[in-house]
Order: C-alpha cells, then sequence, then structure tokens
C-alpha cells in the first residue's frame, strides 16, 4: 500500500503557486505575489477587477493585497474540473465565470441605481451599508445570480485567500498540520 | 468501437463499484471499473480545504432544483475513489426499525431485506476495514460484533460539548468512525490533524484507495479513468443488458459488452443513464417499469449550534467525523415530526471552506469577520445532527432539458423538504439550543434553516415492480443481468451517515452474485 506521511511534506514551502503568464513565460506565484506584481489578469475584465477587489475588501479587509482577483481569475482560467473554486462545490454551473461576470454586474447595476455610482466608487461606510443590502435581498436594478448567494461564494473566496493558506492560519495561531502541502502547480 | 467483452463491467469508480470489483475479481470474474473522472491517488491528496475541491463533483452539470435542493455537488465525487475520497467517515449502523418503516409506523417504505441480512455484512466489513468505536457506551447500537479498534481520542471541544448533553440528561458515546485510533491491517493510526475531507492519504481514514482498490488491482480488474457512460445497451428482445455504451478521453464512442452490468455511479447518475437508455422496448426508460426510477431522492436534514467557550477548545486537533454521537432522539415517533436523527459532538474545524469557522457566522464580513475568526480559532465548537428525511416520490431525478456534449440530457434534481421534516427540523434545533446553552459556553448561536447531506434513493429496492427498481440484492427486476449499487438503492436512510450501509449491502450484493453467477450471467 502506498501511503503516505508526514516525511512527504516539505517544510517552508511556498503556499500554493499558481500558473501565471508574465512577460510571455508561464510562471508559479502566490496570488498574492502575482498581485504584488501586477501580474496581468486573463479572464476578467478591469472593470470586473475593480468590483470583485472592492467587494473582497468589503467583505475581509485585506483580501484585495492576498490576490483574490487574481485567484479567482486564474481558477476561472483553468478547465471547470480542475478548479479550486467554492462556487464548483456549491453547484453554480460551469462555466464559472459567467457566474462571476453576472454578479459583479449585478453589483454594479444595483449601485449605480442608488447610490448614482459603481459600487468600487461608493465610501467605505457606504459598501458596507451596500453589502449587508446584498446579503439579505436583491437590491432594487439586481441581476444575476441571487444577492445573498452571490454574497456567499464571494465571501467564501476571499476567506480563502486570506485565511484558507498557511499564512492565514498562523494569523489565526493555528498550526497548518499538513500530510502534503499544496505546492503543486494549480 | 468495442472493447473485448468481460464478465462485468461496472459504471463508477466510488466505494461501492471498487468494492464489488474486487470481490468479484477475486471470485475470479473479469471485471472492468469505468470512472468518468480521473485517476486519482494518494499523493493527490493535497492537506488544503481550497484544494479539497478538486474531489468535488466535476462532471457535467446536475441541474439542483426545488424547496430545498440537494448539494449534489458537495455530496458526489470526483475521480477513482468517488465521494468516499472526502467522506468524514462517520459509520454507524442502521438500526432494525430503519428497514421495516413501513411495516411499524406506516409510513415511508420498507426494505426488502431486514437488518438481520445486513448484520453479518456490517461484522465482515468493519472487521475488513477497521473502525474504532466503544460497543458497550454506544447503548443505541444494535447487535453485532464488538468494534475492532478503541474510540478515537476526544480533544477538549468535545469534553465540553459532551457536558451540555449530560446536563439535559441525554446519554453522550463515542462516534464509529471508520478511522484508524490505532495502527490496523498495517495502515497507521491517526495522526488527529483534521484533513479528512480534503482526503487522506496517510491511509487511517478508509477510503478505496487505501481498501478494496489495492486489492481490485492485485484481482486483475481493469479500470479506465476518463470513461463517461452514456446509455445501458440490451439485446435485440430487449430483456438482458449486452454491455454499455461510453466515450472515452478523446471523445471517442465506445462499447463494453459484458455478461453483468453493474450501475455505481452517484444516485444522480444512475437514474440519469437508466432514463438516457429508453428504447422501443423500454419507452420509459430501462428497468423502469415501475414508473419509479428517479423517483424517492432522500438526503439527511441537517442542522448545527454553536457554543464559543472562553477556554481553548482545540478545535483544530481531530477529525471531520464526530468525537461523539447522540441517539437519544432515534425513536422515529418520540417526538414532535417523525423520524431518527443522531447527534454528532464536535468536529475538527478549518477557518475556510464551507463548514469552516467562517460559516458559521455567515452574516459576519469586514472587521467583524476578522474578530470573529480570532475568537473562534481559539473558542468555537460545534454539534450537529443528521436527520431522517421519509421518502417522497415527488422528490426524483428527471431528465433535463438541456444536453450534454453528445446530445444526451443532463440530470435534473428536484427536491423539496415536507411539513414532517421542517417539525423534525424545528424539535431539532429547540432540542439542539437547550444543548449548547446547557453548557458553560459565554455565547450560543444555532442555524436557523435546515441544510441537506448526502444524496440517497431514485433506484430505490423493494419486493416488486410494483414498488421499486431493484431487488434486496440491487438487481433490477425487469432486467436480469443488470445490478445497481451504492446508496440509490436505499428505500429509508436512517438518522444516521450511510457508508457504512452502502459498504455491507455491496458486500451483500457481491456475495450473491458470485456465489449465484451461472444464474445471472446465463
Amino acid at each position: 500500500m502506498g501511503t503516505v506521511n508526514r516525511r512527504m511534506v516539505l517544510k517552508g514551502a511556498a503556499l500554493a503557486s499558481l500558473a501565471y503568464t508574465v512577460g510571455g513565460a508561464e510562471v508559479l506565484l502566490s496570488p498574492r505575489e502575482a498581485h504584488a506584481q501586477g501580474v496581468p489578469l486573463k479572464v476578467l475584465t478591469a472593470d470586473e477587477r475593480v468590483a470583485l477587489e472592492a467587494l473582497g475588501e468589503t467583505l475581509l479587509p485585506g483580501a484585495r493585497d492576498a490576490g483574490l482577483a487574481h485567484y479567482v481569475d486564474q481558477q476561472l482560467s483553468v478547465d471547470p474540473s480542475e478548479s479550486l473554486l467554492l462556487a464548483r462545490a456549491l453547484g453554480v454551473a460551469p462555466p464559472y465565470a459567467n457566474f462571476y461576470r453576472a454578479g459583479l454586474a449585478g453589483l454594479d447595476q444595483s449601485s449605480r441605481r442608488a447610490h448614482g455610482m459603481t459600487f468600487a466608487e461608493l465610501a467605505a461606510d457606504k459598501r458596507a451599508e451596500f453589502v449587508e443590502q446584498i446579503r439579505q435581498k436583491a437590491p432594487e436594478g439586481w441581476s444575476g445570480p441571487q444577492s445573498p448567494f452571490f454574497y456567499f461564494v464571494s465571501r467564501g473566496d476571499a476567506v480563502d485567500v486570506y485565511y484558507g493558506t498557511v499564512e492565514g492560519f498562523e494569523r489565526l495561531g493555528i498550526p497548518y498540520m499538513p500530510h502534503i502541502i499544496p505546492i503543486k502547480r494549480w | 468501437m468495442a472493447n473485448e467483452k468481460v464478465d462485468v463491467v461496472i459504471v463508477g469508480g466510488g466505494a461501492s463499484g471498487i468494492l464489488l470489483a474486487a470481490k468479484l475479481g477475486q471470485a475470479g470474474k473479469k471485471a472492468v471499473i469505468l470512472e468518468m473522472g480521473p485517476p486519482l491517488a494518494l499523493d493527490d491528496l493535497v492537506s488544503s480545504q481550497i484544494w479539497s475541491r478538486r474531489l468535488k463533483w466535476g462532471g457535467v452539470p446536475v441541474v439542483s432544483e426545488g424547496r430545498n435542493p440537494v448539494a449534489h455537488n458537495f455530496q458526489s465525487g470526483w475521480g477513482l475513489g468517488g465521494a468516499a475520497m472526502h467522506q468524514f467517515a462517520n459509520w454507524p449502523r442502521f438500526h432494525p426499525e430503519d428497514f421495516r418503516v413501513k411495516t411499524q409506523y406506516g409510513r415511508g417504505l420498507d426494505w426488502p431485506i431486514s437488518y438481520a441480512d445486513l448484520r453479518p455484512y456490517y461484522d465482515r466489513i468493519q472487521k475488513e476495514v477497521g473502525l474504532s468505536g466503544d460497543h458497550v457506551a454506544e447503548v443505541w447500537r444494535p447487535a453485532g460484533d464488538p468494534y475492532p479498534m478503541p474510540p478515537i481520542r476526544w480533544f477538549r471541544q468535545a469534553e465540553l460539548l459532551a457536558e451540555g448533553f449530560r446536563k439535559i440528561g441525554m446519554r453522550t458515546a463515542p462516534m464509529p468512525l471508520a478511522i484508524n485510533s490505532v495502527s490496523y491491517n498495517g495502515r497507521p493510526a491517526c495522526i488527529y490533524d483534521g484533513w479528512c475531507e480534503a482526503g487522506c492519504p496517510t491511509g487511517a481514514l478508509v477510503n478505496p484507495q487505501v481498501t478494496y482498490l489495492p486489492v481490485a488491482k492485485k484481482a486483475g480488474v481493469e479500470i479506465r479513468t476518463g470513461a463517461y457512460v452514456t446509455r445501458v445497451l440490451v439485446n435485440a428482445k430487449g430483456d438482458r443488458a449486452s454491455g454499455v455504451e461510453y466515450y472515452d478521453k478523446a471523445r471517442e464512442r465506445r462499447e463494453q459488452h459484458a455478461d453483468v452490468v453493474v450501475l455505481s455511479a452517484f444516485s444522480a447518475s444512475n437514474p440519469r443513464i437508466l432514463l438516457n437508455s429508453a428504447n422501443d422496448r423500454h419507452p420509459k426508460g430501462l428497468a423502469n417499469s415501475s414508473g419509479l426510477v428517479g423517483h424517492n431522492v432522500t438526503a439527511h436534514i441537517t442542522f448545527s449550534a454553536f457554543a464559543m467557550f472562553e477556554e481553548n477548545t482545540e478545535n483544530h486537533m481531530g477529525t471531520s467525523g464526530a468525537f461523539g454521537m447522540s441517539q437519544d432522539g432515534y425513536v422515529k415517533d418520540s417526538h414532535p415530526g417523525f423520524g431518527s436523527y443522531t447527534w454528532t459532538i464536535g468536529v475538527a474545524m478549518k477557518p475556510n471552506d464551507v463548514l469552516g469557522f467562517a460559516n458559521s457566522r455567515p452574516q459576519l464580513f469586514g472587521n467583524a469577520l476578522h474578530e470573529f475568526m480570532k475568537r473562534a480559532s481559539r473558542g468555537l465548537a460545534r454539534i450537529g445532527v443528521q436527520a431522517e428525511e421519509l421518502p417522497n416520490p415527488e422528490n426524483r431525478v428527471v431528465l433535463s432539458d438541456r444536453k450534454d456534449a453528445y446530445g444526451f440530457p443532463l440530470a435534473r434534481v428536484i427536491h423539496g423538504l415536507d411539513e414532517n421534516s421542517m417539525r423534525l427540523f424545528d424539535h431539532i434545533r429547540s432540542e439542539g439550543d437547550r444543548i449548547v446553552k446547557a453548557t458553560r459556553a459565554k455565547e450560543t448561536w444555532t442555524n436557523p434553516s435546515p441544510g441537506l447531506a448526502h444524496f440517497l434513493g431514485g433506484t430505490v429496492m423493494g419486493k416488486s415492480a410494483k414498488d421499486s427498481v431493484a431487488d434486496g440484492y440491487g438487481r433490477t427486476h425487469d432486467v436480469a443481468n443488470l445490478f445497481i449499487t451504492g446508496g440509490g438503492l436505499f428505500p429509508t436512510i436512517a438518522g444516521v451517515h450511510p457508508t457504512f450501509t452502502l459498504h455491507a449491502l455491496t458486500l451483500r450484493t457481491a456475495d450473491y452474485m458470485a456465489k449465484n453467477w451461472g444464474g445471472i450471467a446465463a
């Protein structure tokens, strides 16, 4: 029997490297590194990125710098059967990009309807008020997936990148204790 | 393109398919497993809740609808080993009355077999794969051999929660787990790091990769991954299965002919294949003279109650399966809402994912969520429930208007909880609230609405084609050499997790097939 034990753990290894294209070459970076290096996104538009990062930062401050947009975007670029997105486990129909596009469009449309500007253009306190609203019920002008479900999935993504990593466990003072640490290509 | 004919073709490389293949292979039968997903291996089981999603459904979409849609993707699996690769390994037995609900209570359905029929197979399975538990402390447990291993270690969370049960007069016991508390049959003891849902690569947790897959391979079973089965093929008369049609990794259409065909795919996929196999002789779908293929889909009603302690609950330590249990609510008609239920006491938790810290308070966001995460990582504790939903023919798998790349309709699952289920949930919620409030926690809360776990039924077993799709061995009433295995056969689902019963039932089928091969394959 080919069992695996703690000896297989590669201590000190970088967490969760995804494949990004930088200068025409494919490199492995964490979402945080990809964000810091300004790696271009593959699937989401510039406006969608702005909306997603603003939403993520409202849901969990620090999610933007943790690479939320780069994580989601990279995962939208792979085959759905390879996806690590929470949306997969929750039964969202692939391609998952449709779900994010529709949700982010709904966010900005309804924000414009209520406040005359996109969600990202709102002041921080107004963003929080708006998120509290979409958490419970779709605001006027919302389209796409049900807003409470979009809140739930987006919040899950933010928690994934911020707390679902070795760094995130360290922030909480919890030992990660892996059998096999996620250094493989995503 | 047709492959060489074999004795038996098994559709689906999950727990039941691999177990059946292993036993039939050992009996000298040439078996082929056709698995739609990839060929997982132990070193694919990366310790991460994010990575765990690669073990969840990744096949053609299953459309889930209704008042309470089943969580198909979360419950099912993707790749060799199937859903059992991410199981939590809670393995209580069904009780004798679970097999005769209609006879004893006038509700639901009866199984065509009794607990006495299945008991020897429970005993054999627990000896073969290893179970940890305490048969004496588990006062509700039906007759059976003692567990081969002592219970797993309890961490502080479990002790603190069990105190709440005791204070309101409820009994507790260790949960029987398919996880090694000590080394067993060459597999190591658990090290309690809580990565079970991401797949256990050490071999401490029973998953097909470390139990029956090696047996199957040694017995010469051939496994083809990336094999997407679309239909069961029949002979000219239409009374016997001749094999299956599938599409391989290169998207080439192939046929695999066999003397015996077994559908061991997930509970949404088996009905889909049968309905898509309709032909002139079987216009409603294969094995569907009852009209019941796809019907009586059931799921366990779930609920969680939380307690935030000021002391360290060590909640990052343990297993995804529960430390403890209580079946004081198991008698089906002893409380508001008919049906059995089992409390689960304490589980290892991670920060993220569906069952992580963050989702115990889904309404929190912003800095309030950060503050909560810090407190939860030290003091959170959780109890949960698996409660019985009665079969309802209206809860069903049907064919969708949407089609796959080959033109076959997708599965569409319609599911809702009835008034009885909601009464049972309300009772459980009230009891759960009392339990956590009886602990020494300073803050407690409960989930406001029911969740659903597991996905069972859809091809239920019974005594005849008047009331069911298959008999007590999973042999379809209409097609003598077509069998079904897995949770789809369950007419009722008891108030416990299904995986132990799924194994016992499959082993019974394997025995039957091996002993009666001539009559089945002829």
